[in-house]
């Protein structure tokens, strides 16, 4: 469960965040719409404890991020728009690596590792290293790490983008297991396809605030909009938007 | 459960140890000075003992002109060549040629002048820009004696003392001991030795900071419930042990070639055991630590890897100029140089070349130096870490 009420952040003159208020459910896919420069990677950051917030209040679990960031970062799966692969190392050692990062190890670590490879359908790139890995392979990786220390919030950034038809269906499959185990995951994304078929909640903001939430058919029944792309320009207010 | 930088310490190492280039220059490094130090200090002892071997070769023109100054070269173990005449450019190549250090050419009219007692002209051709200084002093020793001994027999035959052509004498007396002369030399080659603790590490924290930042894989790194000082440490003591392996491998090489070596040949001494060597090698690792931490802190707020690089190769000279400028002051070893991280390793050593007695207090002012100029940088990378304006330029 995260829950955020009027938080907002701002660099210098910048307003960044200029009040954002949801919540997100435990068990519940919750799609993060906006255009690009809205303020998702800042919020996100704020989520994960990196940036302080100078309003508002964010509790994840009942935990605020501010007072106590690791143990809200051992309980988050976070994927960035980079995937921060190391070439060098193969998908098993990138793996370990934040297995132990995350405070795992020995034979617990191994098993989890193969479970999500075969989550993912990663199996043949397991022993390889990441040097000339396909944007999906990539992806796959991180979603990995992702979910390799059992978190029970992931925030996942554009996570379907570069996919080809197989691995956004693993993907999708996957995070309909999450779902199902209870987990609370928020997905920033531009691909309004994804949000009718996968997600039970819309939180659309843009200029750093929140502009609406709710499940999609309420945004298009609020606009009076049938499709939920055109519902999501008229919440936003401007064709630029998109475009941007 | 394994400590969080210790995590990181060994991700950072098994990721540096699989790049070849990395690896390449640290051994670069790590032999090179070591055996071109060897190289240099070889040659001088070649030079220098090469005129006791086999004594000087001079090419003299119209020999038969002078057959006692001839027997006196010769009586000196300067073996006398005896060439045809020639004119000035063929001297020139002759010398260039570096067969002789120093053609004699005797006038033509050396006899009649000698004969009738005006002074008889013995030209001495020497290429200056040759070091073979100590073999022509060698020949112009000879002639000044051949012309004392002469002037002093016509003196006699005059009624005169010989004694009225040397109103003083200068007798030369030289206090420097090998040690001092050589500690003079060792005190130039040190700065070099201990430029290895900024070179190994160099490229390393470059790629670990700054490199992953702009490889973008930084961001997920610090959403790991890790703290900034663990991540920081874990890369500190990454490029901190390469240092430390480059600077001991190579002076452990440096050691050996300088013991092998006959310094005494050439007045200098190399008094180090490999106790001390040891000693000296402990002393040395905060300094490894410190360059390590300065390293960090600089890439990591360099705004792109190459910024990072050019920083880093300005900040390597920087620990070199208290060396410089303590040789061209030409100061005393004095207590406050162990003060100094860097310039106290060269002079611990200098000081523990020359075979004295040092006693602990210097090596642990060495040690604790750089040891506390490591923590300061290594807590500076951390506060920055944490830093917003750190976290927006990931």
């Amino acid at each position: 469960m995260i829950e955020v009420q009027d938080v907002r952040k701002q660099f210098g003159e910048v307003k960044a965040l200029g009040g954002v208020s949801f919540s997100a459910r435990d068990g519940q896919i919750t799609a993060l719409l906006g255009p690009n420069g809205a303020g998702k990677t800042t919020l996100l950051r704020t989520l994960i404890g990196l940036l302080k917030r100078d309003h508002g209040s964010i509790s994840i679990d009942g935990v605020d991020p501010e007072k106590d960031p690791l143990a809200v970062r051992r309980n988050i799966g976070f994927l960035t728009d980079q995937f921060g692969l190391y070439e060098r190392l193969s998908t098993r050692e990138y793996l370990e690596y934040f297995g132990e990062l995350n405070g795992m190890g020995g034979p617990t670590l191994h098993t989890r590792i193969d479970e999500v490879a075969e989550l993912l359908a990663m199996d043949d790139i397991l022993e390889r290293r990441a040097k000339g890995f396909s944007q999906g392979q990539r992806i796959k990786v991180a979603l990995a790490r992702t979910l390799l220390h059992r978190p029970r919030h992931l925030l996942l950034d554009e996570p379907s983008r570069g996919l080809d038809v197989m691995a956004t269906r693993a993907l999708r499959h996957a995070l309909t297991a999450l779902r199902a185990d209870g987990c609370c995951v928020i997905m920033a994304t531009h691909v309004m396809q994804e949000v009718t078929h996968l997600c039970d909640d819309v939180i659309v903001i843009a200029k750093g605030h929140t502009v609406a939430q709710g499940s999609p058919e309420e945004l298009c029944r609020r606009t009076g909009i049938a499709s939920l792309e055109d519902a999501f320009v008229s919440l936003v207010g401007t064709e630029e938007g998109i475009a941007a | 459960m394994k400590p969080k930088f210790f995590v990181v310490l060994i991700k950072e190492l098994r990721e540096t140890l699989r790049d070849k280039r990395t690896l390449g220059l640290l051994a670069l490094f790590t032999f090179m000075y070591p055996l071109m130090l060897g190289f240099l200090l070889n040659k001088t002892i070649d030079r220098a003992t090469k005129p006791e071997r086999d004594g000087v070769k001079v090419a003299v023109i119209g020999s038969s002109k002078a057959p006692t100054l001839m027997a006196q070269l010769k009586q000196r173990n300067v073996t006398v060549v005896d060439t045809q005449p020639m004119d000035e450019t063929a001297i020139g190549e002759l010398l260039r040629a570096e067969k002789y250090p120093v053609v004699l050419r005797l006038s033509d009219k050396f006899t009649d002048n000698y004969a009738a007692m005006r002074p008889a002209r013995v030209e001495l051709w020497f290429d200056s820009a040759d070091e073979n200084y100590s073999q022509r002093r060698e020949v112009e020793e000879v002639l000044e004696a051949y012309g004392a001994n002469v002037a002093s027999a016509r003196l006699l035959a005059h009624g005169v003392s010989p004694a009225t052509l040397a109103p003083i004498q200068v007798q030369r007396f030289d206090t420097g001991t090998n040690a001092s002369r050589s500690a003079g030399f060792i005190g130039s080659i040190l700065g070099i030795l201990f430029l290895p603790a900024f070179i190994c590490g160099m490229s390393t924290a470059v790629d670990i900071t700054a490199g992953e930042r702009e490889r973008r894989s930084m961001e997920v790194l610090m959403a790991q419930p890790a703290r900034a000082w663990e991540l920081v440490t874990g890369k500190w003591l990454t490029a901190g042990v390469l240092a430390i392996a480059g600077v001991t491998l190579e002076l452990a090489l440096a050691h050996a070639i300088l013991s092998w070596m006959p310094l005494e040949e050439i007045g200098m001494s190399w008094a180090l055991t490999w106790v001390d060597l040891v000693v000296v090698c402990v002393a040395s690792v905060p300094l490894c630590l410190f360059a390590a931490g300065l390293q960090i802190a600089l890439a990591m707020n360099a705004k792109s890897f190459k910024e990072a690089q050019s920083v880093l190769s300005i900040a390597m000279l920087v620990p070199l100029v208290p060396g410089v400028v303590i040789s061209m002051m030409e100061l005393k070893t004095a207590a406050w140089m162990y003060m100094v991280p860097m310039l106290s390793n060269q002079t611990l050593l200098r000081e523990m070349a020359k075979g004295g007695d040092i006693g602990l207090w210097p090596v642990a002012m060495t040690f604790l130096s750089s040891a506390i100029a490591a923590a300061l940088a290594v807590g500076f990378a951390s506060w920055r870490m944490k830093s917003e304006r750190y976290v927006l330029s990931v």
